[in-house]
């Protein structure tokens, strides 16, 4: 009888970890190469964040309260500095007003429907963080029936901050660019520089010690001046052209002297934001 | 309703609550996105289930709560499921299998044994997602700068709101079986 029941629980230990790690398989694998989650767990997680939006939207606004008492803080000084700027920008704009309806009307004479700087923006509001330190993942609540699609590009107000990993249908997970995995957040950027050859470039890896944001693969760092700005060059499929990345900080060389890598300064203030845009590229790539 | 269904969804809502916290207190207070090497990860789900399962002493019902709220934390939180689905009902069976050596709940006991679990679930969870290739942090970078920080922020904040939430488990647990 002893035997048996010991024999019992090496049956359990055993369908135990053979059901683990077949989970962790089976779900990883359907994270990484379908586009959306089986039925059952998208239904879930859309109930579980609509209640989540009950606590959520409190906390929202303690959150915007306290970063408006911050900003409220350094009014004085922004004000001065935003005064001298604003002559400027309304210059700006009326020349952006001219220029954009000059170039609707040239490409309509070349019958180009959408090139790849045309995207529509869709805005939701972030419900949670994940407590966890390797899937640096943002609950929105938009879903499919809101057109979002698997590896859209995600902004909040200055900049970049990630991209779609999973599409449930009200509700979808960003992963952020900070975080620290090999698999998915790539961006292909550029680098504009001064005489309109653009260096490019694939935005690979998050420096957590330094917060910064790495560009590998750069065709020639010759004409790479710190405050450059970086953008998205629209290669990768999903994402658009010219969406605001960060600014050029410096470039190093790797371990074994290779190859450069540029170090980014991410605009996006990863911190301080209640309502993310979701970008919509108006091209169809693949996927 | 009666008294024991009433308890049941009572300590139901009280798991859920601690869940929504978990990730709000990562949005809105732990946030660290830009200077990212410290991460601390609260867990108030796994205080709340810690406390309960030190008073309930149906087997049964900690493995039902185990599993169901570690499939719904895996799905909303981490995307893979199998992490907590796996872990947290080894980990409630394990402090129910144990519990009997403790002579009386007090605050030492209950704080070290969520040291314990808290330590037994994060590894668990470094080694699962290691093996399957989530993660490349080595093992030293994840205990200075994981493991660390959240066992000393979660300690902190357990050994502040130990008595409110032992009470509130305590009153969702006991029931004379006479009254309705």
């Amino acid at each position: 009888m002893q035997k048996f029941f010991s024999n019992k629980k090496l049956i359990i230990l055993m369908i135990l970890i053979i059901v683990t790690f077949g989970l962790l398989a089976i779900t990883v694998n359907i994270r990484d190469k379908k586009n959306t989650p089986p039925l059952v767990q998208q239904v879930g997680n859309d109930v579980v964040s609509v209640v989540g939006g009950v606590f959520a939207y409190p906390t929202n606004a303690v959150k915007n309260a306290t970063s408006e008492f911050s900003d409220l803080y350094n009014t004085y000084s922004e004000n001065k500095r935003l005064k001298a700027r604003i002559g400027e920008l309304a210059q700006n704009q009326a020349k952006l007003e001219v220029v954009q309806d000059e170039n609707k009307k040239l490409k309509q004479e070349l019958n180009l429907n959408s090139t790849l700087t045309d995207y529509s923006t869709i805005n939701a509001s972030v419900l949670s963080r994940s407590p966890s330190s390797w899937q640096s993942y943002l609950t929105i609540n938009r879903g499919q029936t809101s057109g979002i699609k698997k590896n859209m590009p995600v902004m909040s107000g200055k900049g970049l901050i990630g991209r779609i990993v999973e599409v449930d249908k009200i509700s979808s997970k960003v992963e952020l660019i900070s975080t620290d995995n090999e698999l998915n957040d790539k961006f292909a950027a550029e680098i504009s520089a001064s005489n309109n050859n653009n260096i490019t470039g694939v935005v690979s890896r998050y420096d957590s010690s330094t917060g910064d944001l790495v560009m590998e693969n750069v065709n020639s760092t010759k004409d790479i001046k710190k405050g450059q700005s970086v953008i998205t060059s629209g290669l990768g499929g999903l994402t658009p052209r010219g969406l605001y990345i960060g600014k050029v900080y410096g470039i190093k060389k790797d371990n074994y002297g290779m190859t450069n890598s540029v170090y980014i300064t991410p605009a996006a203030e990863l911190r301080n934001f209640t309502v993310v845009t979701v970008i919509k590229s108006s091209v169809k790539g693949e996927n | 309703m009666n008294i024991k269904t009433r308890k049941i969804v009572g300590q139901v809502l009280f798991i859920l609550i601690a869940f929504y916290l978990d990730g709000l207190m990562k949005w809105a207070f732990l946030n660290n996105m830009n200077h990212g090497v410290v991460a601390i990860l609260p867990q108030f789900m796994l205080m709340v289930i810690v406390l309960l399962t030190m008073r309930i002493d149906n087997r049964r019902q900690l493995i039902i709560y185990g599993i169901a709220f570690g499939l719904v934390y895996d799905s909303y939180y981490y995307g893979i499921i199998g992490l907590y689905t796996v872990l947290l009902p080894l980990l409630m069976i394990g402090i129910d299998h144990f519990k009997f050596l403790l002579v009386k709940n007090n605050m030492g006991y209950e704080l070290s044994i969520y040291f314990l679990s808290l330590t037994f679930l994060q590894s668990g969870i470094y080694l699962l997602e290691r093996l399957l290739q989530q993660t490349n942090t080595n093992v030293l970078d994840f205990i200075t700068y994981t493991l660390g920080p959240t066992l000393l922020w979660n300690i902190v904040v357990l050994f502040i709101l130990y008595i409110p939430l032992a009470n509130i488990s305590e009153w969702l647990v006991k029931y004379r079986r006479d009254s309705k």
